[in-house]
């Protein structure tokens, strides 16, 4: 029913500030489709709110035109459970950069996995920090050199997808940075009544180039039969690529389970219109 | 009227707050003035607790470093105490049963057993407390003094449950917190409430995780609180930078205690009134309010959720151990201030930013925001001058003037009885009242402080440019609140 379709405008008139042909340009176009179609399904516009940490990737805040807070460097996710504590109707996307969320933030992506609160986590991992000009993060491969490394990264980078599974995460995904995937992911995160982890492998293609090779080595979690509600399977899924490996990668939904969501907790959330400023005392 | 201290020692575990409380509690009944303060270690079972309780006829809000009566609960106790006892004054042992101690006290006061026996059956394990209280009150031959019965209504209460009736008058929506003494009781007495008084109180994993899902609510509209001490308060600072670049309310209670550093985990100090003022990084607005009673913990509380709501600022509420944690009686009747909700969802940036809440760099636009957040200092200025913002008490015509804040008041109130002295005491730290400045001229300043460095004292020289004798520094910097007898004696010899 196109007729039906509403106008939704989601961009703000903030010029794009990102290198032409950065893979964060499919990372916008993918949430705005998706939020779009939430919006011709019945949802409002209201009913998203969105935040984002510092970094390249942060610069999405800027240009979709949804409420919310461009907040500290790692500190999106006490803020998503926030804004989920102060109206627990709204749809809260949080996204931010793998400084964010393993670097400086690591704390809270790792509670956030464990509280369960109902609101989708995306990262734009680049393996690298980019808008300081190109050091290390903590998923960067052993041998990466820049200005900051001339000698070369020694440090074993970390496995976000075993770390989230580890630690409780009840909706684990990964995809590549492509219009195609994140729509598709947030929306099974949306349906997912819970906290969903969703990596989006992002290469930056000033500072980690050679990453952008990781596209002919993806293959579909749900096309090869992964049972995603196996945690054994999972985890084998999760160590096939270490983010130093020059192994195949698998993408889609390595885990989900149903367990009770944060909100659950507290009966004050209970039956709320208009969040906890809607409380008559 | 003679002021009576008793002193009750035990190891943690014994329930010397249980008595306390009840003996308070009886003696307010009758309409006596109470204070009890709490001396405790970092431990959760054994070591060595006191608390002192001060009664009288008359207004008390401190302790006293002579005793009238040591109840050793312990052997500890006798041995590290005696040496404060009076001449005439008693030491209780041989038990280690709080109400056995329950008993014995109430003979001395010359109560009636009955009365008692009415405050047990509030209490859990009635048969057994009420076995050892008779026991206690049998055996007690001697008499302290006879108590009188009033008819007075009086009020005894806690700094924190005051500053919790505060935040909640206020609407209060959201607490959060991470534990860390002495704003720990604080977090336990909001939670005991949220359901019946209908708010959310969440302990997370950290001091950053707290402020960061503070302000989420904040955003959302909710009037947000967070609770701490000083080295909480560092982890939060980026935060409260933050809430001032985006202009979001926020209410931080900061209870001081001993550092730097992990410090004296349980003990009190006023070491953190330059860390409440100049926290966080680059140029921001905020208030800063030190209540010195538990009326001002009530009205402090509800000016600052006034205050943070109707500017969208951060607002400190400075506290310290010894007022959170001690018990006053009160026989005023707190004056509190609605405060209308202003915040909303829309988009809110930790960067400079247009009214769009998108980033921006343009010269111009971070002239005129910084312009704007600054306009606000003005506007609350002269907001602050409808509320009470210091306060001058004592002998208005005497020369002589004591300068303080925060919880050394009742130990002020109590040793400046006998002399010809008036005491300054300020309350709002930011915005500060500078038109003290024509009060303090020409007089001779007495400065007390429960620090190392006379943080008002300096305060006071940069905002009026009155400096305050090195001599006429009273400083108190070992974790200990004043005492009124002591501090009597301190006073006395710095007057004019």
């Amino acid at each position: 029913m196109p007729e039906d379709k509403k106008k939704v405008n989601l961009f703000t008139s903030k010029k794009s500030t990102w290198c032409p042909m950065c893979p964060n340009f499919h990372i916008l176009a993918g949430v705005k489709k998706f939020v779009e179609d939430e919006i011709n399904s019945g949802k409002k516009k209201e009913d998203f709110a969105m935040v984002a940490g510092i970094g390249c990737h942060a610069k999405i805040f800027d240009y979709l035109d949804l409420q919310g807070l461009n907040t500290l460097h790692g500190r999106v996710p006490p803020v998503c459970m926030g804004l989920k504590i102060g109206n627990p109707n709204i749809n809260v996307l949080g996204f931010s950069g793998d400084g964010d969320a393993y670097a400086e933030g690591m704390e809270h992506t790792i509670h956030a996995a464990r509280y369960n609160s109902n609101w989708k986590y995306v990262i734009h991992n680049n393996q690298v920090f980019s808008l300081t000009i190109g050091q290390p993060t903590p998923t960067t491969e052993v041998g990466f050199k820049e200005k900051t490394t001339p000698l070369g990264v020694k440090m074993q980078p970390i496995n976000p997808i075993k770390l989230m599974l580890s630690a409780g995460a009840s909706f684990v995904a990964r995809v590549f940075a492509d219009v195609k995937q994140i729509d598709w992911v947030l929306k099974e995160a949306i349906k997912h009544r819970g906290f969903a982890f969703i990596e989006v492998l992002q290469p930056c293609i000033i500072f980690h180039e050679h990453a952008m090779k990781y596209k002919e080595r993806l293959y579909s979690l749900e096309e090869s039969g992964h049972d995603k509600t196996s945690m054994e399977q999972a985890m084998k899924k999760a160590d096939e690529f270490d983010y130093n490996n020059a192994n195949k990668i698998p993408i889609g939904v390595f885990y989900q389970v149903e367990r009770p969501i944060f909100e659950d907790g507290f009966p004050q959330l209970k039956n709320l219109k208009n969040g906890l400023k809607g409380i008559k005392r | 009227m003679k002021r009576y201290n008793i002193l009750f020692g035990g190891k943690a575990g014994q329930g010397p707050n249980l008595i306390t409380n009840l003996i308070g509690g009886a003696l307010i009944k009758r309409g006596y003035y109470v204070f009890y303060a709490r001396d405790y270690q970092s431990l959760i079972r054994g070591g060595h607790n006191f608390n002192v309780l001060t009664f009288s006829n008359e207004p008390v809000y401190s302790n006293d470093s002579k005793l009238d009566v040591i109840i050793c609960m312990d052997e500890e106790t006798e041995k590290i105490h005696q040496k404060d006892l009076k001449k005439d004054g008693f030491i209780l042992k041989g038990s280690s049963d709080n109400m056995y101690y329950a008993g014995r006290i109430f003979k001395m006061l010359g109560m009636d057993l009955k009365e008692l026996e009415n405050a047990l059956k509030e209490l859990k394990n009635f048969e057994n407390n009420m076995q050892a209280a008779k026991k206690g009150y049998e055996e007690e031959k001697n008499t302290l003094c006879e108590t009188i019965s009033s008819k007075k209504k009086l009020y005894f209460g806690s700094g924190t449950e005051n500053i919790a009736i505060g935040a909640i008058d206020s609407g209060l929506d959201f607490y959060c917190a991470y534990p860390m003494t002495p704003s720990t009781p604080l977090l336990g007495e909001l939670a005991g409430r949220q359901i019946e008084e209908n708010f959310i109180v969440l302990e997370l994993d950290s001091e950053i995780s707290v402020i960061g899902a503070a302000i989420g609510t904040a955003i959302t509209g909710a009037k947000a609180m967070v609770g701490t001490s000083g080295g909480g308060y560092d982890l939060m600072t980026e935060f409260v930078s933050m809430a001032g670049m985006a202009e979001i309310p926020l209410v931080i209670y900061l209870a001081q205690r001993p550092g730097p550093s992990t410090g004296l985990p349980t003990y009190t100090a006023q070491g953190d009134l330059n860390l409440a003022r100049h926290s966080g990084h680059g140029e921001f607005i905020r208030t800063v309010f030190a209540p010195g009673d538990i009326n001002e913990c009530q009205e402090l509380a509800s000016q600052a959720f006034y205050f943070s709501q109707k500017y969208k600022i951060p607002s400190i509420v400075l506290n310290d151990k010894h007022l959170a944690e001690s018990f006053y009686t009160s026989t005023e009747v707190p004056k509190l201030i609605h405060s209308e909700k202003t915040t909303f969802l829309r988009k809110y940036n930790s960067y400079e930013h247009g009214e769009d809440g998108i980033v921006t760099e343009d010269s111009e636009v971070v002239n005129q925001n910084v312009k704007k957040r600054f306009a606000k200092q003005e506007e609350i200025k002269k907001d602050a001058k409808k509320f009470t913002r210091y306060k001058i008490l004592g002998d208005k015509d005497s020369s002589n003037m004591i300068v303080s804040w925060g919880s050394t008041k009742g130990a002020i109130l109590d040793a400046m009885k006998d002399f010809e002295v008036q005491f300054l005491q300020i309350i709002y730290m930011d915005p500060f009242p500078e038109e003290i400045e024509e009060i303090i001229d020409g007089k001779n300043l007495i400065l007390i402080e429960n620090n190392a460095t006379g943080q008002l004292g300096s305060l006071i020289r940069e905002k009026t440019g009155v400096l305050i004798s090195e001599r006429n520094k009273i400083l108190r910097y070992d974790g200990r609140p004043f005492l009124a007898d002591e501090l009597r004696g301190e006073i006395k010899r710095r007057l004019r």
